[in-house]
């Protein structure tokens, strides 16, 4: 343990970058997967291919090369532009932060697609005729009986999503981000305890994906709490 | 910068010649996991709690964080560690390649027991009732029985998890392994083309995805040949 002196805050805001770019990527993620979803429930024929396409892309191709390709790809389409008004500039990037967080909501988000697709699915027609008949009009239906409906469906597989999410910010620490597993790496550089360091970024992670699946969990039963009583 | 087809045409063979190391990852460690899979769901559902709670709790442990830092102790951790130096494991644990089949294997293991586990558990109690009043003995009924339900069962959800160990296998490149995104990392740095080398890469990678998946779909049907009868 004494090999962790002064490295402790490190960690801490190593940790606050997985947790910033956990949120971040959370809500890109639903966006990337409510967008997708709507496209393919949609009647239209090209949304729909190009949502089709969406989940194939992201689905067949590695984590890694994503966030390689979004974060180098950018570098030099935005150092193309930036040299075109002022050609003495060498290297801009898009921060790895944000080249990260879009391309591992990108990658979550192809799977939410499908899940939202199939809990947008999974409502009863039952609940949307008797929204129908109580005379709510399509906007009040969407609200008040779709999302109660299919959040409850989603949940369990978006758990999955999110803990896809937490586990994926390690790879972005391959392209520099400051997270938990590039602070081990410097802490391995100075200490040279590699096992005690990587050890102690597993326990970090373990401990956000221990709040997640709680979290989820506490979330299932809310949304069961109507349910219990109904049958 | 421009779109350099003459690039990809020189980049395609050099990345095709890591294919092999890629296939040799995926497929050692799938079945050595599938080994260590059938194990811990046998664990699991022993019913005895001191064969249940250490695969839980690996089950737990190793779903919890990343590959990526999992790939990171076996490879970076272990040689801190005297006594797998001393070990006769140490040629194993020395070797990148030993290492990444390592910690695939375990990775995979964990998700692969957990897909088992639902195959089992989803196994018609009627049919067991069936089994037990022909008088099939308990492991008589596990191995006529309940394996070949559960793995058809399970089948689909087994597709997934060889998909995500393929693009798993990417993550070898982090610890200097030359499989086809290591070979890609190098082209990159040399040329600075990421568009190019990245994204053929990614249609290799999804053009492998989808003969996988084809070839499970196969073997799904097949093994789904009489259930089709029935229905």
């Amino acid at each position: 343990m004494e090999v962790l002196t002064g490295w402790w805050d490190d960690f801490f805001w190593g940790s606050v970058v997985v947790l910033k770019v956990f949120l971040a990527s959370l809500v890109l993620m639903v966006l990337f997967g409510l967008v997708g979803a709507a496209a393919k429930l949609s009647n239209n024929r090209i949304a729909q291919k190009i949502a089709g396409a969406y989940t194939v892309i992201f689905r067949g191709t590695p984590e890694i090369l994503v966030i390689l390709l979004l974060y180098f790809g950018s570098a030099i389409t935005l150092t193309a532009i930036a040299q075109i008004f002022d050609p003495e500039v060498k290297f801009l990037d898009v921060p790895p932060f944000w080249a990260g967080t879009i391309a591992i909501a990108l990658i979550v988000g192809s799977y939410a697609t499908e899940t939202f697709r199939g809990a947008f699915l999974g409502v009863k027609p039952g609940s949307i005729e008797a929204a129908r008949a109580l005379g709510m009009s399509n906007l009040q239906t969407f609200i008040y009986v779709r999302i109660p409906e299919m959040w409850r469906l989603a949940l369990p597989a978006f758990g999955n999503h999110m803990l896809s999410l937490i586990k994926d910010t390690a790879l972005i620490s391959i392209i520099g981000l400051n997270e938990t597993l590039f602070v081990a790496k410097q802490a391995i550089g100075s200490t040279g305890k590699p096992f005690t360091m990587y050890i102690v970024v597993g326990l970090i992670y373990l401990g956000f994906s221990t709040v997640i699946t709680l979290t989820v969990m506490a979330l299932e039963r809310y949304g069961q709490r109507t349910l219990r009583t109904g049958t | 910068m421009s779109f350099d087809l003459s690039l990809i045409a020189e980049a395609l063979p050099k990345m095709l010649v890591g294919i092999g190391l890629t296939f040799q990852l995926l497929i050692l460690s799938a079945i050595l996991g599938l080994i260590l899979a059938i194990g811990l769901m046998l664990m699991r559902i022993s019913g005895k709690w001191y064969l249940s709670w250490p695969a839980q709790v690996y089950i737990y442990v190793f779903r919890g964080t990343p590959i990526l830092v999992q790939i990171f102790i076996v490879y970076y951790g272990f040689p801190q560690l005297d006594f797998i130096r001393d070990s006769f494991l140490w040629p194993i644990f020395r070797d990148p390649f030993g290492c990444a089949i390592v910690a695939l294997t375990l990775n995979t293991g964990a998700y692969v027991s957990e897909i088992l586990r639902g195959g089992v558990l989803g196994v018609d109690r009627g049919v067991l009732e069936a089994g037990e009043a022909l008088g099939l003995s308990k492991p008589q009924r596990f191995i006529y029985l309940t394996t070949p339900i559960a793995t058809r069962l399970a089948l689909p959800a087994y597709g997934n998890d060889i998909i995500s160990l393929l693009k798993s296998t990417a993550l070898a490149s982090t610890i200097t392994l030359m499989d086809m995104t290591g070979i890609a990392r190098t082209i990159v740095a040399q040329t600075y083309a990421p568009y190019e080398i990245f994204i053929s890469l990614a249609i290799i990678y999804m053009i492998l995805t989808f003969f996988i998946q084809k070839l499970l779909a196969r073997i799904e049907r097949y093994l789904g040949r009489y259930a089709e009868r029935e229905g």
